[in-house]
């Protein structure tokens, strides 16, 4: 296969990724708003955060035999890329925990909160993975303009995310009288996606720093930085993809 | 007068200091809460601390390093409080006082922690380099440190200073736990409240009355020797498991630097706690109690979730070096015993922990945002708070004597001079206790109101942890079994801690049995063995592995006669003080209490404990002033003293900045003493080129 090849293969893949990802959070929605079957919900979360891991966050690099000395930039970035996916494990455990508070708390009810705008914020996040993947699918293949495009791209997205979630959706909330103080379900939804917010807002910081560098014209094929920022960012999509049915879908509307 | 950066300047300079801090506090104390402030009020006392401590490196050490951390971290901390209080006067709060009792607010506090944490961090230099990193500027990959004591007060990438400063910085804690206990012991000498009276007009040290400030010093010795543990553990592995696996230095140097540092500005802010008010939940931290308990618990919180960060990056650092940076030839089955331990000990402490940070946030949410997740009137469950809780903390048991019972199989051999019995099995028991150890919490909760069906699959798991534990000690005395034993300091320590921690670990599934640890829970019981665990576990196997692997950070060793002086005055005095313990805790002694009903008949015994808890403490200054008169005066050491088989020891000590200059490759087993001719690395300049 020839490089140019190779390239249009992982940016169609990118796209097919992108389009089950989407019908199946489309497919989630239907079943919430029909049946609201919680064990479907759940396993479709489940499905769609296996594709993110494996097709998005590349997963499977972490099994790649780096030949050469232990000083060699390849060897140090698998190193550096067990350091990420150390820490990604160890992050999941706040959200996990923060995931047993609800289902404590809650049960199998959900706040009553804006659908549309839950749908929404849900694609945009999505969306966002999307031009994250291209834009490090071009690093990849050298095209550094195309990565700067697509990271911004990306970074704006995930900006008009925390924008929704923060500065539209709590104060829609408040409105609606779910507060941090009106109850269990109050202090769930905000506990989480204030985490998770704020989550978003590191992995902003990190585009910001990696699409700077980027100008200067810092990385080759030696772009690790770009691929942990890549990486770090679909980590906050996948926790999503697991809040947002947990928040917005399933069960019954609290009280 | 003053000569420049000496032990007297610091001190001198901390008196000074502190006296002015404490003009400032009481000024600014009388001027906002308009009464008259205490002698020995929080306000005050705070500046003076603050002041004092800062001062005394500056004298020390000059600006830099730590002192620069230390003067951000205060800047930080006021700077932050004014930030929020000025808010809260723009928002019109004033209704909601603006300042508290304690100066600043409790959300001007709580955020004021935080900003002073992070002022810390960039004042002591320890982000600088990812700093430049993010504005695209490459750094070194090492940063050569100046030789002398003055790089082990500032930032150094080098993992044995790490380990160093990790090691000193737990002693120091363990110094302060330890002070505390012997006040509340005192106290307990005899039944009746003697100096820490109830009356506030007799005793009132920050803003606490007698019994408040017991509950203070109580809870914070829990958490401060917590803490210091965390600290240890993680200095003997910094220092040790690079050695051990042959690598230049850990697989992340920048976050290894950043993890000890981050724990400097926590063991501030949980000091920090005594003077705010202090907290009376233990160091557990329970709601309602700690959604009630003074701004105090607030520190408490907010340095537990900071010392957690310390605790997490560095495991997960261990982890990565440990699969990534072995010598060549180095297999699983053939790394020293101690990785092994390493590794278990921190699966659990990089995904556990964050259960602790998560829960102690939530409480510290709970109280400034009103969000009622453990609040049964908002429709929250106190018991999910000690679900979360537990999850981490009983694990976090496991965290703090892996470690150590590693320490154990990897001395043994070398003093009894046989190989290790059941390597194998050592190494999957370390894994087997870890793993065990996720699905035990909920012992802990058996009086409080779970789910009564949750108990007795609880009660199974707990008694399962035995069996791993158990290999261990088999495996143990199947190597000392007919070996040539030589006792000196780190075997004795060695030899105890198999004592103590099996004193330790017989007395655990007593507690894990539903009928029974309905009766001992909360009792002195309790108390006794988990000390037993926690000195065999951690604190003996603490003090071999100083004591052995001493002459490899200095080239000298440690006096052979005051080692022997306080392993001989130390193992007494303390088992004595967890038998009398337990004993009063079986007749029904309760925990966490200031005083006690003479008629219980108690008064005797904890006479006695005081007396052993003075005896172990004396214990721990001889060994103190072993250590610092040592450093420079003790025998020279520079050879393999043990005559171990070990890779370090077949170099000179100290070590070199960049551990060894010849790369060695693993080419047998690692412990098979008295086997002829067998050997377990051979050093080469080929070695090094590998995968």
């Amino acid at each position: 296969m020839t490089h140019k090849q190779e390239k249009s293969s992982m940016l169609s893949q990118g796209v097919f990724i992108f389009v089950y990802l989407a019908v199946l959070t489309v497919l989630e929605f239907g079943i919430a708003i029909t049946f609201n079957s919680a064990v479907l919900l759940v396993a479709i979360a489940l499905v769609k955060a296996v594709l993110v891991v494996y097709y998005y966050m590349h997963i499977y690099k972490l099994n790649a035999e780096h030949e050469g000395d232990e000083d060699s930039y390849e060897y140090k970035s698998g190193t550096n890329r067990i350091g990420l996916w150390l820490f990604l494990v160890s992050d999941s455990f706040v959200f996990g925990g923060l995931m047993v508070m609800r289902i404590n708390l809650l049960g199998l009810t959900h706040p009553h909160l804006d659908q549309t705008l839950g749908l929404i914020v849900t694609g945009v996040l999505l969306v966002s993975s999307f031009f994250m993947n291209r834009g490090e699918t071009l690093m990849a293949n050298g095209d550094r303009k195309g990565f700067i495009t697509n990271t911004l791209i990306t970074f704006v997205l995930g900006l008009g995310f925390l924008i929704g979630v923060v500065f539209v959706e709590w104060p829609n909330a408040i409105a609606e009288g779910i507060t941090p103080g009106s109850g269990p379900a109050g202090a769930a939804f905000f506990m989480m996606t204030g985490m998770h917010a704020f989550h978003v807002l590191t992995g902003l910081i990190f585009l910001l720093v990696v699409l700077n560098n980027a100008r200067r014209g810092l990385y080759d094929e030696k772009h690790y930085p770009v691929e942990a920022a890549a990486v770090y960012w679909h980590f906050v999509d996948v926790v999503w993809i697991f809040f947002y049915p947990a928040l917005y879908l399933i069960g019954a509307i609290a009280k | 007068m003053i000569k420049k950066n000496t032990v007297g300047s610091g001190l001198l300079l901390l008196l000074i200091a502190g006296a002015v801090g404490y003009g400032i506090g009481f000024g600014l104390d009388a001027l906002i809460s308009g009464g008259t402030p205490k002698l020995a009020g929080a306000v005050p006392s705070a500046f003076a601390l603050l002041f004092a401590v800062s001062a005394f490196f500056f004298g020390l050490y000059g600006y830099r390093g730590i002192t620069r951390g230390l003067v951000w971290q205060v800047m930080g901390t006021l700077l932050g409080g004014l930030f929020v209080t000025g808010i809260r006067a723009l928002m019109g709060m004033t209704g909601n006082k603006l300042f508290g009792a304690f100066f600043f607010s409790e959300p001007a506090w709580v955020f004021g922690a935080l900003m002073g944490v992070i002022s810390f961090l960039v004042g002591v230099g320890v982000m600088d380099d990812w700093m430049k990193w993010a504005r695209g500027i490459d750094t070194p990959e090492h940063h050569e440190d100046k030789p002398g004591w003055e790089k082990y007060f500032g930032v150094s990438l080098d993992h044995k200073v790490i380990g160093i400063q990790y090691t000193v910085t737990a002693l120091v804690l363990i110094s302060v736990g330890g002070l505390f206990a012997l006040i509340f012991r005192t106290e307990l000498a005899q039944s009746g409240l003697q100096f820490l009276s109830a009356d506030p007009t007799k005793f009132n040290v920050f803003n606490q009355t007698g019994p408040q400030f017991y509950n203070t010093l109580m809870s914070l010795h829990g958490m401060i020797m917590i803490v210091s543990i965390l600290l240890g553990i993680s200095g003997i592995i910094n220092y040790v498991v690079p050695l051990l696996v042959g690598a230049q230095d850990m697989a992340f140097p920048r976050m290894n630097a950043f993890a000890f540092w981050v724990a400097v500005p926590a063991a501030v802010l949980l000091l920090m706690s005594m003077v705010l008010g202090g907290f009376d939940t233990g160091w557990t931290g329970y709601p309602p109690l700690s959604s009630r308990a003074p701004v105090g618990v607030q520190m408490f919180f907010w340095g537990v979730f900071t010392a957690g960060w310390s605790s997490i990056l560095g495991a997960l650092n261990v982890i990565a070096t440990v699969l990534r940076m072995r010598a060549k030839g180095m297999t699983a089955m053939r790394m020293p015993i101690f990785v092994w331990a390493a590794i278990a000990t921190s699966i659990i402490a990089m995904t556990a922990t964050q259960l602790i940070g998560l829960s102690f946030q939530m409480v510290s949410f709970q109280r400034l945002f009103g969000m009622g997740f453990f609040d049964p009137a908002k429709g929250g469950n106190p018991v999910l708070f000690q679900h979360l809780f537990w999850f981490y903390s009983h694990p976090a048991v496991y965290v703090f004597v892996l470690p150590g019972l590693g320490v154990i199989s990897e001395l043994l051999p070398v003093f009894v001079r046989k190989p290790l019995f059941g390597y194998r099995w050592i190494a999957m028991s370390s894994l087997g206790i870890a793993l065990v150890g996720f699905v035990v919490w909920a012992h802990h909760m058996f009086t409080s109101g779970m789910n009564e069906y949750l108990r007795v699959p609880f009660m199974y798991s707990t008694m399962l942890v035995a069996v791993p534990t158990g290999v261990k000690f088999f495996s143990w005395i199947a190597t000392i079994w007919g070996g040539k034993i030589s006792t000196p300091t780190p075997m004795l320590f060695v030899l105890g801690a198999i004592v103590v921690f099996l004193l330790g670990g017989v007395t655990g599934p007593p507690n894990a049995m539903v009928a029974l640890d309905l009766h001992l829970h909360d009792t002195y019981w309790v108390v006794g063995h988990f000390h037993d665990t926690i000195f065999g576990g951690f604190v003996f196997p603490f003090f071999a592995a100083i004591y052995y692997w001493f002459p490899k950070a200095t080239g000298r060793r440690m006096n052979e006669f005051w080692g022997k002086v306080h392993f001989w005055l130390m193992t007494p005095s303390f088992l004595m003080l967890t038998f009398g313990m337990m004993f009063i805790g079986l007749r029904g002694m309760r925990r966490r209490i200031a005083d006690y009903d003479a008629a219980l008949g108690f008064d005797n015994m904890h006479l006695i404990l005081t007396i052993c808890a003075f005896g172990i403490a004396l214990s721990v200054l001889i060994f103190f002033i072993n250590i610092i008169y040592s450093i420079k005066h003790g025998e020279k050491a520079e050879g393999n003293v043990w005559n171990s088989r070990s890779p370090e020891w077949q170099v000179r000590s100290p070590m070199p900045a960049h551990n060894y200059e010849v790369p060695f490759e693993v080419v047998g087993e690692p412990y098979d003493y008295g086997l002829a001719d067998s050997k377990y690395v051979e050093f080469s300049a080929t070695a090094g080129k590998k995968h």
